[in-house]
């Protein structure tokens, strides 16, 4: 663990939003760097600014205070360099295109070549494991294959950073336990570095390597827990002693953060 | 007068003997109607989709003003242009009045509100889909448009249609800057309205017959798309 390579850097970040019915923090005070590699997952409850966090870093959003860098550039500029793939919390695919058609969307923008495209479309298709369905339309799909294309297409232009806001929360547990597993799996082969908005513990303690425990009013980091369990995590670490403490510690975190509200 | 199936034989006559003077009207009628569509589109496509995807202080405005325009009186668009290319008007030295481009002209300012507006209309909508998607890939709002108008196009196609039927089937003002004349401006409109007060019922007829033809495949493929689009946006919901 050593080598530390920096991509994203959040100094004393702050986000208010201006409503009717007064200023609103979503985030206030987030400090928090992110390594190359790295798989962060932020969960807390709702109002607790993980999203708003996540697209902060996309440059969805713009912080009213405080630093923000991404790649040792601002935030924009990394977003205009193309410098991360985001998949959004629905799936988000067009229906008058197919799945290879969507996919290719970020392709055709970018301006790949025809051959490249088909290679590239091929290649993500592969490993999303999706391959065939290419010439499908999103209605063809059930909703776990739709959300693995639509992170194919994240993952279409091999950006380093890939963002993901809660993929998996409209899925049942018995499709989400697969995608966990096949992205721990995409990730190792990959060796991207991955924002993951989740709400569930068991889903933020399998994935990551550090996890970011947030609590609303104002949006703030609460903890940041180091992962001891090792990179390789077959599905059953989940009943080991160690996946079991470091949950608990996230669950007391969850519970402290409510506590003062 | 003779029956109106004799009328209407005759008629058929006319049509399937490929009867030259018939044939020539139809020609002139797609000719400056699918001319002035075109030019339509080339002005308000880009307008529509700026009105689309712009953000610019009097936009709300405009587009009401657009949509109002959408149903501008064909009379008064022919009066107007008249006015224009008149000898006595600001571009009466074209000497354009009574030409097929009078025509053109008249019909471009019919159809392309149309257009503009339906433009807007299906481009502000996919925006709404694709805008988050596009920025995170580091689209600027501008350089989103070929994108919008690209993935749009089956319903930009409709609005092109509608903007044909519009024009095809105008009368009011392609008379007024036309003039009507014989071999030089006389369209399907016009020939079945001065055809048919001088009694003259089987050339109306055949032009009826030709015109309603057009009108119902061109509705009919604009809501065979429709549909076809419908039905894929419901599955995906």
């Amino acid at each position: 663990m050593d080598n530390h390579e920096e991509v994203i850097r959040a100094d004393r970040l702050d986000l208010t939003f201006q409503t009717n019915d007064g200023p609103v923090h979503a985030l206030r005070d987030v400090n928090l760097t992110i390594d190359k590699g790295d798989f962060v997952s932020f969960i807390g409850p709702s109002g607790c600014g993980k999203t708003t966090f996540l697209r902060c870093i996309a440059a969805l959003e713009t912080p009213t205070g405080g630093m923000l860098s991404v790649n040792g550039m601002t935030a924009d500029e990394a977003r205009r360099a193309r410098a991360y793939g985001y998949v959004f919390q629905a799936a988000g695919l067009y229906p008058w295109r197919t799945i290879a058609g969507n996919i290719r969307l970020p392709l055709e923008i970018m301006g790949f070549s025809r051959d490249e495209q088909v290679r590239r479309v091929n290649d993500v298709l592969q490993l999303v494991d999706l391959e065939g369905f290419g010439g499908k339309y999103p209605w063809q799909l059930s909703g776990g294959m739709q959300q693995r294309a639509s992170i194919a297409r994240a993952l279409s232009f091999d950006a380093d950073i890939l963002l993901m806001d809660e993929p998996f929360g409209a899925l049942d547990e018995i499709v989400r336990d697969h995608l966990n597993e096949q992205l721990l799996a995409l990730w190792a082969r990959t060796g991207k570095t991955i924002g993951f908005v989740t709400h569930s513990i068991p889903e933020a303690v399998y994935l990551s390597t550090r996890i970011v425990v947030m609590s609303p009013r104002p949006g703030r980091i609460t903890d940041v827990i180091e992962s001891p369990l090792p990179r390789e995590r077959p599905l059953d670490i989940r009943e080991s002693p160690e996946f079991i403490e470091i949950a608990h510690r996230v669950r007391e975190g969850l519970r402290a953060g409510h506590g003062d509200v | 007068m003779q029956g109106f199936a004799q009328e209407f034989t005759m008629a058929m006559g006319l049509i399937l003997s490929g009867d030259p003077e018939l044939w020539a009207i139809v020609l002139l009628s797609l000719r400056v109607s699918l001319m002035a569509v075109l030019i339509a589109a080339a002005i308000g496509m880009p307008m529509g989709a700026a009105l689309a995807v712009g953000r610019f202080p009097g936009r709300r405005v405009a587009i009401v003003l657009l949509n109002a325009l959408m149903g501008l009186p064909p009379v008064v668009v022919g009066l107007m242009v008249y006015l224009m290319l008149s000898r006595s008007g600001p571009l009466g030295v074209l000497e354009l009045l009574y030409t097929p481009t009078a025509m053109i002209v008249a019909q471009v300012v019919l159809v392309t509100p149309i257009i503009a507006a339906l433009t807007r209309q299906t481009v502000e909508m996919l925006d709404a889909e694709y805008a988050e998607q596009l920025r995170s890939l580091g689209v600027s709002r501008l350089a989103s448009v070929p994108t919008l108008l690209w993935d749009g196009r089956v319903a930009l196609l409709t609005a092109l249609l509608a903007g044909f039927g519009r024009a095809i089937a105008e009368v009011g003002a392609v008379i007024m800057v036309g003039g009507n004349i014989n071999h030089v401006t006389r369209v399907m409109t016009t020939t079945i309205a001065l055809e048919t007060s001088k009694g003259n019922l089987a050339l109306a007829l055949a032009l009826g017959t030709i015109l309603i033809g057009i009108a119902i495949g061109v509705t009919g493929t604009v809501s065979l798309l429709g549909a076809r689009n419908g039905q894929q946006e419901m599955r995906h919901a």
